[in-house]
């Protein structure tokens, strides 16, 4: 009951931040300018007609626009903004024409999210996996050899930039053929420079020797009927494919490892501190006073107290995730939605850096929503 | 009790120097933070680093490399002189050993320049805007932070949705985002980026700045001196500030780090505008992106079991590694050095 | 641990022999605790005094072998629970090499040490149970009471709750009349309302004890009564598998009979007695082997399903948790065991810390400054209730306080520590009639005449000067500096405490000239 209510509040606090990210989206949106933004207003702009008539168009989709000195420029910023609102929540996000494909904005981002998703989810399933018990591990040891090695672990993962680590990772294990692991095989050339470990292909998500490129009907024209869910991972075991799969499993090898090493350094540090600061409070005498175990006082008292605050710090951490895995989707060329904004700037495609820049804010809040919702429900004290 | 008062005369006059308060803290911390010895070391390769980044500012041709127009970065390019000898061809791109010369001690770049030169003539861009974004961002959040932290209500709260908003986007698509909206303005991609990178930087000083300024606020000289009439003004000025200013110095020698992080990281997208995503342009990131694409190139299923050009990806890395590592056990050792309670 | 011989005195339920505590500091080495010794016999309630920082909570954490490691270390010592001296292997655990007093290296034997802390977590909580200063602090501010105090259950008597589940399960008419036959038998109602409370736990039913109690009130017609009992149980059977429950009772036997076998052989290593040693090392690998094999099924079960195989076992848990919160008088269990920390008084909370420690009947219940951190009428509360349960469990008590007026209400016998050090140990009478250490005479002399009990606590602070550091302590007495019958040797020499009339020993040189070897033996 209370936690209920306690979501619903802190959801209602939300509603500033939106506003605020619509505030950015719209800044930015003036600052890309009338000419950039013109020319994703509709599925085919005429580019050669004269300003006026560009000016025209994009009046008539709610940018007062006008021709001033020769150029055009947004006007009246106030009924703009409005009217821009309504369209983001509405969905009309423009179009990306040309370069690196020609879609409606939202059509391109439903159409490589699947796979950004799926490198997300996988770093984090297995930072999560690594983090806990060997934070667990550390944090019950402070100041021992095992403690050392983990700082400079984490400091590393810090210190050490994403894309070079997929570099890294490339010129050591990767290969550049498009079947599944292997190496010499049919197609995949080693690239790797360690003899017998070159077997993870490093280029995209596996997708990529199914053809097509159409967005639309993408797996379906591959796996003769529609698949649910668009990850690769999943629906090929949906459809039972089981070598499609490992086809996607091997792709996802290096970057999930790349995604995974950087966010791993924040997490470990964060339960680690957790612990050594839950070791230290007097419930956990309580509890060996009571004869709890060594390795259940760990386990159950100390560790599930730790967790709170490496929780709160969650939300930092997926920012800082979201960030690894535009640069991990570039270097492996993994197309997701990391990928598409880069090449939506590189190819100034006003309406995809406006449209993901305004996706990614809202990742993020919802993330943190949970993150604050996941803390309250762990946490007692923290109802009201 | 008398001999006491004399005694005591006696060692203050022959014992050792005293002085002032804040400067007695200030040997204490340093002292600490020698003990620390990763810091220490990190302090003297970031200083090295430094020290790098400064000559080939000031007078590049004591390291050898080529002269350039200093007061334009964008013309500034070791690469563009003619030195190119192989191109982006696996057999003209020298391997990292002495049979070449000192210069190519860790080999060539893909237009066969001398890596170490290219390395080192990069640190004057990453190191030089690092410190220009990080100082100022660090200067208007923590103003903004120490004001609204200071004036609390409606200030405060303000700040504190500004930066929520912030902090609701990831970084690095702000940064894209803004600096290509920007580049129209400014007329150049490069300070649209910078600008962009100080627009997200700030909030960070801000809420780190406010919740120290919270903090001292409610400290019991701070609170004696408003009570004895001490303007606002004067209070910001004399307690709050210097309370706030250790944390902030510790943030922005970690933050350093992150900056040329985030230049490399820019670079090697190709999304930090054309005046740098240019392979000839001496940037980290660039260094290791054009790297990367001999190695793209060498390897699209062409040259089966050819030894790969490693050298111009992997040294990059490493060197902005080290300096990344360096300032991060310097800023480490910082903190604790500045924090009593840390203090061994 | 019958087999084990009973050292010192036959009555003595705990026993401290000669402890010495040392904290390891970059300040240097904090010599917390002297050369302590003292006893407490079965049922006593021994209370210690002294200043703050005198070392009140480092002789209790000693006991429990709890001292927080790093910095701190019992380098010497031997402490006896009901005869077994839990210090057994401490020689042996660590290795400890002072190069200058803030530079000390301490090797640990990780393996020894395991062991250690195994055969520790088996007595701690069983045969002593300590409460502590902060309730609000020492409750696990994420787990709810309930779940706090039943892991407590949980954790010491699994075999005697798994009989009795199964008694429950296979109780057959002809039982419950036999029951109903002995009940009826009883020659008045308290006995048999005893009775009744007593067989109802044993078949682990024991929310059915009031309604048995009301209907032997309303009936005396056996075969009425045996045939509503058995209707009454039969609603309580679960029908669980017996089969399942023998296998877990079994599994707990064997790792209780795991754990006494260790401590057998600890002992029997102490003695270097290697026959028997390398007996109880083939018993213990038999057990393993047998946990290995028979058993491998059940512990992954435990392991992994742990929440369906512990069911009964929690549902038994949870009534106990009932009566114990119940016992310890607090209003509305049902409600307090699903309640989490933050949700109670520091009253409460310190009374379901006692409930905590009661689980599992313990011989010895060490309380340090359980009432210090709360209002005067709850401690008044609680005092009383730890005095009832003294009474009718016949419970030793150690009791720590700086608190003169509760020693008075509490204790039979008291102990005034100094810096570390025994100074005087007395019955509560002596002490306050008759109290010979100028310390403790200071101490008397500091207590507001009156009984002014709203001030919370009598605080020791007229006696001058201040309790001295531990790293550089005073040569000598410890006490010399502050004394007002100072005498040449009492710097110097460091007196003995010696037994000057019957019951009552002192440390000071006015009474006695023994004095206390002082030298700072090389650590292990
Ligand atoms: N973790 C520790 N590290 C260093 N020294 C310690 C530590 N714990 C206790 N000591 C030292 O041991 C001495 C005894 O402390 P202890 O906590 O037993 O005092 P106490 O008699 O319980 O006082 P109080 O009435 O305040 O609880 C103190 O001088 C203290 O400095
Ligand atoms: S031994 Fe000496 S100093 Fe110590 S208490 Fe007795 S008289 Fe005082
Ligand atoms: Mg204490």
């Amino acid at each position: 009951m209370e936690l209920k209510y306690f979501i619903l509040r802190r959801s209602l606090v939300i509603i500033p931040t939106l506003m605020g990210l619509t505030v950015i989206t719209f800044i930015l949106l003036w600052g890309l300018g009338p000419e950039l933004i013109y020319r994703g207003i509709n599925s085919s702009p005429k580019v050669n007609i004269p300003l006026s008539q560009q000016a025209l168009i994009l009046s008539q989709n709610g940018f007062s626009a006008a021709v001033v000195n020769g150029k055009l420029v947004f006007t009246n910023p106030i009924g703009m903004y409005f009217n821009f609102v309504s369209d983001l929540f509405r969905g009309n996000w423009g179009y990306i024409i040309g370069q690196p494909l020609t879609a409606p904005t939202l059509q391109a981002i439903e159409f490589y999210f699947p796979n950004t998703i799926q490198l997300a989810v996988g770093a984090t399933v297995m930072a999560l996996l690594i983090a806990m018990p060997l934070g667990t591990y550390i944090g019950a040891r402070p100041n021992s050899a095992s403690d050392q090695v983990g700082r400079i672990f984490s400091l590393s993962g810090y210190a050490l930039p994403a894309f070079w680590l997929g570099l890294v990772l490339i010129v050591l294990f990767g290969n550049n053929g498009t079947a599944g692991f292997g190496n010499g095989t049919s197609g995949n050339t080693p690239v790797g420079i360690i003899p017998y470990l070159n077997i993870f292909p490093y280029f995209g998500n596996g997708t990529e020797f199914l053809s097509t490129t159409a967005p639309k009907g993408f797996f379906s024209s591959t796996f003769g009927q529609t698949l649910p869910t668009h990850i690769f991972l999943i629906d090929s075991l949906i459809a039972g494919k089981l070598n499609y799969f490992v086809i996607a499993l091997a792709h996802m090898v290096l970057p999930v490892a790349t995604v995974t090493y950087g966010v791993l350094a924040g997490i470990l540090r964060f339960i680690r501190a957790g612990m050594v600061d839950a070791s230290g409070q007097e419930f956990v005498k309580t509890a060996r006073a009571k004869g709890v175990p060594e390795g259940q006082v760990i386990k159950k008292h100390i560790r599930k107290n730790a967790l709170l605050p490496t929780v709160t710090v969650l939300g930092l951490l997926i920012s800082g995730l979201l960030g690894g895995v535009v640069t991990v989707e570039i270097v492996f060329n993994y197309k997701g939605i990391g990928w598409l904004a880069v090449q939506a700037a590189l190819n100034y495609q006003a309406w995809g850096i406006l449209a993901i820049t305004f996706l990614f804010g809202i990742i993020l809040m919802v993330t943190n929503l949970i993150v604050d919702v996941v803390y309250a429900f762990m946490d007692p004290r923290i109802r009201y | 009790m008398v001999e006491d008062v004399i005694g005591t005369d006696l060692l203050d006059i022959q014992g050792e120097k005293s002085y002032h308060p804040r400067t007695e803290q200030l040997l204490a911390t340093a002292r600490s933070f020698l003990s620390y010895k990763a810091s220490v070391v990190g302090l003297v390769i970031t200083a090295i680093y430094f020290i790098f980044a400064l000559v080939d500012w000031v007078y590049p041709a004591i390291l050898g490399i080529p002269a350039a127009t200093f007061n334009n970065m964008t013309t500034y390019s070791p690469f563009a002189i003619g030195t190119i000898s192989g191109g982006i061809n696996n057999d003209g791109i020298f391997r990292p050993g002495l049979a070449h010369g000192f210069p190519y001690l860790l080999g060539g770049t893909i237009f066969n320049f001398p890596l170490l030169l290219g390395m080192i003539a990069s640190l004057r861009f990453d190191i030089g805007y690092s410190v220009l974004v990080v100082f100022t961002g660090a200067a208007i959040g923590s103003s903004v932070g120490v004001i609204a932290g200071y004036l609390g209500r409606w200030a405060d709260e303000l700040l504190m949705r500004l930066t929520d908003i912030f902090f609701s986007i990831p970084f690095l698509i702000l940064i894209i985002a803004f600096s290509l909206a920007f580049t129209s303005f400014f007329n150049s991609s490069l300070t649209a980026m910078i600008v962009a990178l100080i627009i997200v930087w700030w909030p960070t000083y801000a809420r780190l700045s406010r919740s120290l300024a919270l903090s001292t606020k409610s400290l019991n000289y701070v609170e004696a001196a408003t009570a004895a009439g001490s303007s606002k003004t004067r209070n910001i000025f004399y307690h709050v500030f210097p309370n706030v200013l250790s944390p902030i110095f510790v943030q922005i020698s970690l933050d350093l780090g992150s900056v040329i992080l985030i230049f490399a990281t820019l670079a090697f997208l190709g999304v930090a505008g054309s005046q740098i995503s240019n392979y000839t342009f001496p940037e980290l990131g660039q260094l290791i992106s054009s790297g990367s694409s001999t190695f793209q190139t060498t390897f699209t299923g062409v040259h089966l079991g050819t030894p790969v050009i490693w050298w111009p990806i992997i040294i990059p890395g490493i060197f902005l590694l080290i300096f990344t590592v360096s300032i991060n056990l310097f800023g480490d050792g910082l903190r604790d050095a500045l924090d009593p309670r840390l203090r061994k | 641990m019958e087999q084990n011989v009973m050292l010192n005195q036959e009555e003595s339920q705990l026993s401290v022999e000669g402890l010495k505590v040392r904290f390891f500091t970059s300040k240097g080495i904090v010599k917390a605790i002297d050369n302590l010794s003292f006893s407490i016999r079965k049922g006593e309630s021994y209370g210690l005094v002294g200043e703050s920082g005198s070392g009140k909570s480092v002789t209790a954490t000693s006991v429990m072998d709890l001292i927080p490691d790093p910095p701190g270390r019992i380098i010497r010592g031997k402490i006896f629970i009901n005869g077994y001296n839990i210090l057994n292997d401490l020689d042996r655990l660590v290795t400890i090499r002072i190069r200058k007093p803030t530079d000390v290296r301490i090797k640990r034997r990780k393996r020894l040490m395991k062991r250690h802390n195994y055969i520790m977590s088996g007595i701690r909580g069983d045969r002593v149970a300590m409460i502590f200063q902060e309730p609000f602090l020492s409750l696990n501010p994420v787990m709810t009471i309930g779940d706090q105090i039943r892991e407590a259950i949980l954790l010491h008597s699994r075999v005697e709750i798994a009989n009795s589940i199964i008694k429950r399960e296979t109780l057959n008419e002809d039982d419950v009349s036999k029951i109903a036959d002995t009940l009826m038998a009883q020659p008045d109602n308290f006995t048999r309302k005893k009775l009744i409370v007593r067989v109802c736990s044993q078949y682990a039913i024991p929310e059915l004890a009031k309604l048995f109690i009301d209907l032997f009130e309303n009936s005396t017609d056996k075969e009425f009564i045996t045939k509503e009992l058995l209707s009454l149980v039969n609603t309580k059977k679960t029908g669980l598998s017996l089969e399942e429950l023998e296998e877990a009772r079994n599994y707990f036997l064997l790792m209780d009979r795991k754990h006494d076998l260790s401590l057998r052989l600890l002992e029997a290593e102490k003695q270097e007695n290697e026959k028997l040693a390398e007996k109880l090392h083939l018993q213990i690998r038999a057990i393993n082997q047998q946990l290995r094999s028979d058993y491998l099924v059940y512990s992954l079960k435990r392991r992994f399903l742990r929440r369906f195989i512990d069911k009964p076992f929690v549902e038994y848990a949870t009534g106990r948790t009932l009566e114990l919160l119940m016992q310890v008088n607090i209003a509305g269990p049902e409600r307090v065991i699903d309640a989490y920390p933050h949700e109670l008084s520091g009253g409460m909370l310190q009374r379901c810390m006692i409930a905590m420690a009661f689980s599992s009947n313990p011989q010895i219940l060490i309380a340090d400054e359980p009432t210090t951190a709360l209002d005067v009428t709850t401690q008044a509360q609680i005092l009383d209730l730890m005095r009832e349960v003294n009474k009718t469990y016949n419970t030793s008590i150690f009791f720590i306080t700086h608190d003169l007026a509760v020693i008075a209400e509490m204790c039979d016998r008291v102990g005034v520590i100094y810096g570390g050090n025994l100074v005087e140990e007395a019955s509560v009478k002596e002490i306050f009639y008759n109290a010979k250490h100028p310390y403790t005479t200071g101490l008397m002399n500091a207590i507001p005449k009156a009984e002014r009990r709203y001030e919370k606590t009598a605080r020791l602070e007229s006696i001058p000067g201040s309790v001295p550091n531990l790293i550089d302590p005073p040569t000598g007495c410890r006490f010399h500096p502050r004394c007002k019958f100072r005498m040449d040797v009492c710097s110097e020499k460091k007196p003995k405490l010696v037994e000057i009339e019957k019951e009552h020993k002192v440390a000071c040189f006015l009474y006695s000239d023994e004095v206390e070897n002082e030298i700072e033996e090389e650590v292990p």
